[in-house]
């Protein structure tokens, strides 16, 4: 066998080498940079003709974002929105992982408070905040509360029914080691309810933020809702695009931050169930 | 078979005509309706108690609901909201379950349209409202572009990854055996995404019905989010509560409806996937 002869050569020599085609399918992000160059090119040309009042265009938009972000309105406004995020999350993560872990674990918790839980979580949440405002005020403390509403079911449900799929061999084995119902509880039933709690967590992200905007768009004071109604009442439309597209980038980075943290945390089960 | 001595003596120690002690997990129907009533009744007694622009109590609202399903305004304004949610709903499951076809079939329309697909379905749709006032005003067509806004993506997306997911054998055969791009598409594929589909829906729904009601809140001039409004402006707590308690009604009863639907339509696999 001659070494000279290696498969290259054969190839060659069979003019069996071909060029693959170019095919446009094999570069899918010239595609995708292809369509939203074009997307904007024609926004702009189209949004320079149009009334400013009603649409604006991708320039305007960027000058508006470096003025906004130049005078910290921008920052001091979205500091505002993500502190009323942070109680309410947080309100909810406790109690609703609490009386979830209690739901799960004793059928008396579960029977007692299904039928309020299962009410409440069919009622549209939004219909509730004109009362919430009643109640609450305009202030930080119905933005909390609205966004405790929002996210605590999600988180709720998910963790009963995390528990209740704890296999019960895995209790019955922590019981026979004689672990009291508190190790039961934190080292068997929490662990192995987690990737749920946080398959829950992740919804709850999300619903928190709507419930957020929700929040500052009606009572209109605070935080980037309200200045989404206040430049929607100025027909600054410019200024509109660049609290939507802060709107979105917040939620683009809360969901990949919860999917990082699933990963971190719940890594032994990848199962995700989003009860509905 | 007769019971030796030991048996007897275990048997009487038992005593089995004892009665039972009772035990509350033996009644769990019992103790989920009397939560319930014993909730109704606290409410009641002290909702009568506190000042009614507050908190109302349920009999307030029993009466409330009475008056106003006589004076008939209540079902007007239903009707206008469900007409809304009707149209704006039934456009974005046309418009989804077709685009979510075309993406998951083509790699050119993928790419062409993903872009735009992500950045829409990322931002918070309740953050689009104010700007779709702007360009739709206050009428009817605000509300349906913010259902079908609402309401697009869910379907879209697990149209999308249904159609993905169809295994490319299945495709195959149906080449194989001379089927045409259109057979392929009804044919196989098309049942194939059904039970992803109907997950979307199922999902759209419930979206939708969000959207409405902010969005009717939002403009405040017509239908059951402009009720809400209405009532709590004028501190009518109790005529508040009918739209809330018809809402919840509503929204249980759609996805009953369509999970009803996704048992019938798409019996072959009860998977379903919340993107």
């Amino acid at each position: 066998m001659a070494a000279s002869l290696n498969n290259d050569d054969i190839i060659e020599e069979l003019k069996l080498r071909r060029e693959p085609a170019w095919s446009l399918s094999d570069h899918p992000n010239l595609i995708r940079a292809a369509s939203v160059t074009v997307f904007l090119a024609l926004w702009e040309i189209y949004g320079r003709r149009t009334d400013p009042l009603l649409l604006t265009y991708p320039t305007a938009v960027l000058r508006a974002a470096l003025q906004l972000i130049w005078s910290g309105e921008l920052l001091r406004q979205l500091l505002v929105s993500l502190a009323s995020l942070a109680a309410g999350f947080g309100a909810s993560l406790v109690l609703g992982v609490g009386l979830g872990l209690m739901m799960g674990r004793s059928r008396l918790a579960e029977a007692a408070l299904e039928p309020h839980v299962n009410g409440l979580y069919a009622t549209p949440q939004v219909a509730l905040t004109p009362l919430l405002m009643m109640w609450f005020g305009l202030g930080f403390s119905v933005k909390v509360v609205i966004i405790f509403l929002f996210a605590f079911f999600p988180i709720l449900i998910n963790t009963a029914s995390g528990v209740k799929n704890v296999s019960a061999s895995m209790v019955e084995v922590g019981r026979a080691y004689m672990a009291s119902e508190r190790q039961v509880l934190l080292k068997v039933v929490f662990p192995a309810a987690l990737p749920f709690i946080m398959a829950g967590v992740r919804l709850a992200v999300g619903r928190g933020l709507v419930g957020m905007i929700v929040a500052e768009l009606f009572t209109a004071i605070t935080g980037l809702g309200a200045m989404l109604t206040l430049y929607g009442n100025l027909f600054e439309t410019a200024k509109m695009f660049v609290v939507i597209i802060v709107l979105g980038l917040l939620g683009v980075g809360l969901i990949q931050a919860t999917q990082w943290l699933e990963r971190r945390m719940a890594r032994w089960k990848e199962t995700e169930r989003a009860v509905s | 078979m007769a019971l030796n001595a030991l048996e007897q003596e275990a048997l009487a120690a038992l005593d089995l005509s004892r009665p039972q002690p009772l035990r509350l997990t033996d009644h769990l129907g019992l103790l989920r309706a009397s939560s319930v009533v014993l909730f109704l009744i606290l409410w009641e007694v002290f909702g009568r108690r506190v000042n009614p622009l507050f908190l109302s109590y349920p009999t307030a609202i029993a009466n409330a609901c009475a008056q106003l399903l006589a004076s008939g305004e209540f079902q007007r304004q239903a009707l206008g909201s469900l007409q809304v949610y009707a149209v704006g709903l039934g456009a974005a499951l046309v418009l989804g379950i077709f685009l979510g076809l075309l993406m998951g079939r083509y790699r050119l329309a993928e790419y062409l349209l993903d872009p735009y697909v992500y950045a829409l379905d990322a931002t918070p749709r309740v953050a689009l409202i104010p700007l779709l006032l702007l360009w739709f005003g206050l009428g009817a067509q605000a509300k349906i572009a913010v259902v079908f806004l609402s309401g697009i993506f869910p379907v879209l997306m697990n149209t999308f990854s249904g159609v993905r997911t169809v295994s490319s054998g299945l495709v195959d055969i149906g080449k194989a055996y001379g089927a045409g791009e259109r057979q392929v598409f009804t044919k196989i594929i098309l049942p194939a995404a059904l039970p992803f589909i109907m997950a979307g829906v199922r999902l759209a729904v419930g979206r939708a019905l969000i959207g409405i009601i902010t969005a009717e809140m939002f403009t405040a001039v017509t239908g059951m989010g402009a009720l809400l409004i209405r009532y709590s402006s004028a501190f009518a707590t109790d005529k508040f509560f009918v739209p809330v308690i018809f809402l919840a009604l509503l929204g249980v009863l759609l996805s009953v409806a369509v999970e009803a639907l996704q048992k019938r339509l798409a019996p072959w696999k009860e998977t379903e996937r919340a993107l």
